[in-house]
């Protein structure tokens, strides 16, 4: 240390503890939002905003133009973009089971929502089609990430 | 458009009408600390823990730094000796607080204060508007002595808890204490 | 410290052509993102403009920690129209609402945009059981936290400080409450408009002692909105724009236990710095209307003092004769300050700035200031008695 010092340097540096002093966080789902909500406990529907010709997933509330958009469903069929798979646990443990994450996107709709996938690695591709299995209607709260269980595969009945 | 009678945007929830919407998320951060205190408040919580109250001088421009730091602000260079001031001090002003960090009410009002500490040949800086000080809680003073103004300038001195169990603490000084004579 | 000597020339003029606001609650069902584009919108179309006449944006937000939302400049910039755009957000706590103006200022002064988009939120009900909590996080977590703070006890020091200081009792600062609640009543955004008596504030309950319930401004979700731009633009879209005239800021240190709380220095340094680009010489008779920041009644007071518009300790006085009045001879907080209108912490600081913007148009319809305006000045101040941030404008 270049600076004189007749006293001596600390034996140890001190740490504190701290915690954030915040219990929790309660987020309100918005205006678009709210609608959405109501839509997906109810009657297991998915609303968007729908600016012009483009509908957008979730919903948006404001359009690019910067004007509210209308509400409008979308319906699918939805498919996956892109997909990763999750084969330990944070702590570094191995899962039994792979987890297949996915960006999965409506066909009709710009965006999309990040969910599991309930297929094997082997099987999954980018483009497949997989349907929302939601979770019956009495324990639904109108939010999709908690409210759909997870995606399943659609395998097609007939070949096309 | 900015007049009283302008239709303003914005849906207000009264009450608990909030945590009744669908669609609600609540979330627990759970975020943990470990804040390091760095080299000069390091020595200043050993000093406390000795008893004794240290503080930095800063070689350019003479400043007494209580609590220390490793630098001056205002030269913007290393702070030299280490000082040690005698723990006694004036009461620059104090409050009364009825309420807990949570808001929670106080069943016995607590008195804190900043007590601008008295330094060998320094007074401060900018016609005193800078000093060496510390926050801390009050005792042997009443609600009424800082309601009325008697406790500000009044001379304290700091009452250290028993040695043993001293930790390293800006709590191992209990609290200031009216300074007898 | 030194007060910065401002670089005057600057490449482009600036003008405020347009302002916003959505309302101030405790709570609102809006989220963040959705509360800025409410006040932005408004801001656009009361400027004549859209969005593609937007060149840049700047956000303001004071802690994440509120919201429970990271990197909120991030999270706001497609509510706040900041989508593919340059985009920035500033922050210094209490002081950000101010500074958000002073930000667009010189990305237009420096010719860098023409057009500039300023966009302030605040969301403080989503942190529970309450946004106190969140408060604690400013204390120093080794030499304050020990002892176990309520945020509350460091307005009451420093309230105490300057009631010894100037020899000022409760009942004179209780006025100012009084003062901008009522103003408020004229408000469309409050959420604290009333009409009160010295006796209520002094009647409610004490918290930390000077410190009582109706000496502080109400927690709130809000947001607000200014259009600023350039000259030639502003001669373009409108025939009364409000000139940026002078910018000022200034942050001191964190410790302040170690400085005398019952002066504002940051604060006066700030205005000092805007004056001098203002060239404004003698505040206390050139500036016709203020917005001081009024988180507490006492700040009002302490602020009106750091921006020169009294002497020192001179505020309490002017106050009990009506100086400060809307009928008075400087008004202050004709809005209805944060004691009135709210503190959404970011958002209540550019509603300052948006109140003198409407003030020198003559556009504040029943809050309009008695007297004729012709420049303005409005301060928010943030931290622990650290920020200070000021900016004057003129007609
Ligand atoms: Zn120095």
């Amino acid at each position: 240390m270049a600076w004189s010092m007749w006293w001596r340097e600390p034996r140890r540096t001190y740490r504190f503890p701290g915690k954030m002093e915040v219990e929790k966080y309660v987020y309100t789902p918005g205006l678009h939002g709210l609608e959405a909500a109501r839509a997906l406990k109810e009657e297991g529907k998915f609303l968007g905003t729908r600016c012009g010709d483009t509908i957008y997933y979730p919903p948006t509330t404001l359009c690019p133009d910067y004007t509210e958009g209308e509400l409008a469903e979308v319906k699918g069929p939805w498919r996956i973009t892109a997909y990763t798979v999750v084969r330990e646990t944070l702590e570094g443990e191995r899962l039994e089971k792979p987890l297949v994450i996915a960006h999965i996107a409506p066909d009709d709709a710009v965006g999309g929502l990040i969910h599991y996938v309930d297929a094997s690695p082997d099987e999954v591709y980018i483009g497949m089609e997989v349907e929302p299995v939601l979770k019956p209607k009495e324990e639904r709260r109108g939010n999709p990430v908690l409210d759909i269980t997870h995606f399943k595969p659609r395998r097609p009945e007939t070949e096309e | 458009m900015a007049g009283k009678e302008a239709k303003l945007p914005g849906t207000y929830l009264k009450g608990d009408e909030m945590y009744k919407l669908p669609g609600l998320v609540e979330h627990r951060p759970e975020a943990k600390y470990s804040f390091a205190a760095g080299q000069a408040v390091s020595r200043f919580l050993e000093g406390l823990k000795e008893g004794r109250i240290l503080g930095k001088r800063c070689p350019r421009c003479g400043r007494v730094y209580v609590p220390p730091r490793s630098y001056c602000e205002y030269c913007f260079a290393p702070t030299g000796e280490w000082v040690e001031v005698s723990g006694e001090g004036e009461v620059n002003t104090a409050v009364v607080s009825y309420i807990s960090t949570f808001r929670e009410r106080l069943e016995e009002p607590e008195i804190v204060g900043v007590i601008r500490l008295y330094a060998p040949g320094y007074t401060g800086k900018e016609d005193e508007y800078e000093f060496p000080g510390l926050f801390h809680k009050l005792c042997g003073v009443t609600p009424e002595d800082v309601m009325s103004g008697r406790v500000i300038g009044m001379k304290v001195r700091p009452r250290w808890k028993p040695v043993e169990r001293r930790i390293g603490s800006i709590t191992d000084i209990e609290c200031f204490e009216p300074a007898e004579g | 410290m030194v007060v910065a000597r401002p670089n005057i020339h600057v490449k482009n003029r600036v003008a405020i052509v347009g302002a916003g606001l959505t309302l101030f609650r405790r709570r609102m069902l809006e989220t963040p993102r959705e509360l800025a584009w409410e006040a932005a919108r408004m801001a656009l179309e009361q400027a004549g403009l859209t969005l593609r006449d937007i060149d840049c944006v700047v956000i303001g937000s004071a802690p994440d920690a509120f919201d429970g939302v990271h990197m909120k400049g991030e999270y706001l910039a497609d509510g706040a129209g900041g989508l593919g755009r340059p985009t920035v957000r500033v922050y210094v706590g209490g002081g950000t609402g101010v500074f958000v103006p002073i930000a667009a200022w010189w990305h237009v002064a420096s010719g860098l945009c023409r057009s500039v988009l300023a966009v302030a939120e605040e969301k403080m009900s989503p942190a529970h059981p309450h946004p106190q909590g969140v408060f604690a996080y400013i204390w120093d977590p080794i030499l304050e936290r020990p002892l176990g703070p309520n945020l509350i006890w460091i307005f009451a020091l420093e309230m105490r400080r300057y009631m010894y200081k100037c020899n000022v009792d409760k009942k004179t600062i209780a006025k100012v409450s009084v003062k901008n609640k009522r103003n408020a009543l004229d408000h469309p955004a409050a959420q604290a408009a009333a009409n009160i008596t010295v006796e209520d504030v002094l009647k409610s309950e004490v918290l930390v002692w000077p410190v009582q319930r109706l000496d502080i401004s109400p927690v709130s979700d809000g947001a607000g909105a200014l259009v600023m731009v350039s000259e030639n633009e502003a001669r373009r879209v409108t025939d009364s724009p409000v000139w940026v005239e002078g910018v000022g800021w200034t942050l001191d240190n964190t410790h302040w236990y170690n400085r005398d709380l019952a002066y504002p220095r940051y604060v006066n340094y700030a205005a000092r710095m805007a004056y001098k680009m203002a060239g404004i010489e003698r505040p206390w008779k050139e500036i016709d209307v203020a917005e001081p920041y009024d988180p507490f009644d006492y700040k009002e007071l302490h602020h009106i003092e750091g921006l020169m518009l009294a002497r020192r300790c001179e505020a309490p006085k002017l106050l009990e004769e009506g100086w400060f009045e809307r009928d008075g001879e400087l008004p202050t907080s004709p809005s209805g300050g944060l004691l009135g209108v709210g503190n959404p912490i970011a958002a209540a600081g550019i509603m300052k700035v948006a109140e003198i913007f409407w003030q020198l148009r003559y556009e504040a319809g029943a809050r309009q200031v008695k007297k004729p305006v012709h420049k303005g000045v409005a301060q928010a101040w943030g931290d622990l008695m650290q920020a200070g941030t000021v900016i004057v404008l003129g007609n």
